[in-house]
C-alpha cells in the first residue's frame, strides 16, 4: 500500500467517512473533520510511519495532497537516516 | 524559596501556563524536563530560555494521554536523571461540546489527558521520588464546579483531577509527597483564546474584582509556592486563582480594567 493510500485508510477509519470523498484535493473542513479528529489523525499517521508532524507543520497544509506529500518527504528522510 | 538542585517535569511545559510554571521554577534554581505533544518548536524555545536562566533543560515529547508515552518519558527521565522532585500535572486537552453532543471518543480523548494522565504520571513521579520526597501539583480549572458554554467534558475531567489530588494527598504523604492542585480563572494563553473562537463571547467573562485578568505568572508564582517548603502543610487542597470572581455575586459591579 503507498503512503496516500495508508493515509487515506487512516483518515477514513477515524472520520468515518467513505474513502472515495478523500481525494487530494480536498480538505478537512470537507470532510467535516473537527479539532479532534484532526488531531488523532496526525498523531496515528505518526504512529504508523514512525515520524513527527509538528502542528507548526500541519497547520500549512492547504489539502490532503499536502498532508500526503509531507508525509512521503518525511518517510523518505527517515530511511536515509 | 529556592529549588536549586531540584528537577522538575511540567508536562505541556512549552506553552502557556505550562511555560511559565517551566520558567518560574527555573528561576528559583529548578532543573526542568519540558514535555510536548504537538509544539515542538514551542518546547525548544522554552527550553533554551530555561537554559539561560543557568539551569540545565531537557525535552521529551509524549502523549500523556497515551499510557505507554507516559512510561517511555519517564522511562527517559529514570535512565537520564534517576530521580524527580517535582512533577506539574498541566497537560490539558478537550473538546468544546454541550452535554447533548458528547460523544465517546470527546469523552475519552479528554479524561485521558486530563484526568487518567495525572494518576499515571504521579504513579510514576513517586517512585522516582522515593527516598526523598516530592512535590506534586496538578492543574485544574474553575471549570470542575462553574458551568461554562462548551466545557462539560473538560469540567469533568478537572473534577476528576481535584478528586485525584486528594486521595494522592493522603496516600502519598507517607511517603513525603506533597500533593495539590490550583484552579484558575480564564487565564490570558493561547487556548483561551482558541475557547473563545469555539464557543465563547469574550464579552460575557465576569468582571474580576481584583481588576485584571489572569495571567500564567500569576497561576506560576502560586505553583512555586506549593512547590516550596513553606508551603508543607497544604495538602489535597485546590488553590483557586480568579481575583475573586468565582465568589463575587453579580450584585457587585466592577470597572472593566481588561
Amino acid at each position: 500500500m503507498t503512503v496516500e493510500e495508508q493515509i487515506r485508510e487512516i483518515i477514513a477509519r477515524i472520520t468515518h467517512v467513505d474513502k472515495s470523498l478523500i481525494t487530494r484535493e480536498a480538505t478537512f473542513k470537507d470532510i467535516k473533520a473537527d479539532s479532534l479528529d484532526i488531531v488523532q489523525t496526525l498523531v496515528a499517521v505518526e504512529e504508523a510511519f514512525g515520524i513527527e508532524i509538528p502542528d507548526e507543520e500541519a497547520q500549512k497544509f492547504q489539502n490532503f495532497g499536502d498532508f500526503v506529500s509531507y508525509v512521503e518527504g518525511r518517510v523518505v528522510q527517515k530511511e536515509r537516516v | 524559596m529556592s529549588f536549586e538542585g531540584k528537577l522538575a517535569l511540567v508536562t505541556g511545559g512549552g506553552r502557556g501556563i505550562g511555560r511559565a510554571i517551566a520558567l518560574k521554577l527555573a528561576s528559583q534554581g529548578a532543573d526542568i524536563v519540558v514535555n510536548f505533544f504537538r509544539r515542538r518548536e514551542a518546547a525548544e524555545q522554552t527550553a533554551e530560555d530555561i537554559r539561560a536562566l543557568g539551569v540545565k533543560a531537557e525535552v521529551i515529547r509524549a502523549n500523556v494521554g497515551d499510557p505507554a508515552k507516559v512510561d517511555e518519558m519517564f522511562d527517559t527521565i529514570g535512565n537520564k536523571f534517576g530521580r524527580l522532585d517535582i512533577l506539574i500535572n498541566n497537560a490539558a486537552s478537550g473538546v468544546g461540546r454541550s452535554v447533548m453532543d458528547i460523544d465517546v471518543k470527546a469523552w475519552d480523548w479528554t479524561m485521558d489527558i486530563n484526568a487518567r494522565a495525572c494518576l499515571l504520571c504521579a504513579q510514576r513521579a513517586a517512585r522516582l521520588m522515593e527516598g526523598r520526597g516530592g512535590k506534586i501539583v496538578s492543574l485544574s480549572s474553575l471549570g470542575s464546579f462553574l458551568v461554562w458554554p462548551t466545557y462539560a467534558i473538560v469540567g469533568v475531567s478537572k473534577g476528576a483531577l481535584e478528586t485525584l489530588t486528594r486521595y494522592l494527598a493522603i496516600e502519598l504523604a507517607p511517603r513525603g509527597i506533597c500533593v495539590n492542585a490550583v484552579a484558575a480563572s480564564f487565564v490570558e494563553t493561547e487556548a483561551l483564546k482558541f475557547y473563545f473562537t469555539e464557543g465563547l463571547n469574550q464579552d460575557n467573562i465576569p468582571t474580576t474584582p481584583a481588576g485584571r485578568r489572569v495571567t500564567p505568572e500569576d497561576v506560576a508564582n502560586v505553583v512555586a509556592f506549593l512547590c516550596s517548603e513553606e508551603a508543607f502543610m497544604i495538602r489535597g487542597q485546590t488553590i483557586i486563582i480568579d481575583g475573586g470572581s468565582s465568589i463575587c455575586s453579580p450584585l457587585f459591579s466592577f470597572k472593566k480594567n481588561d
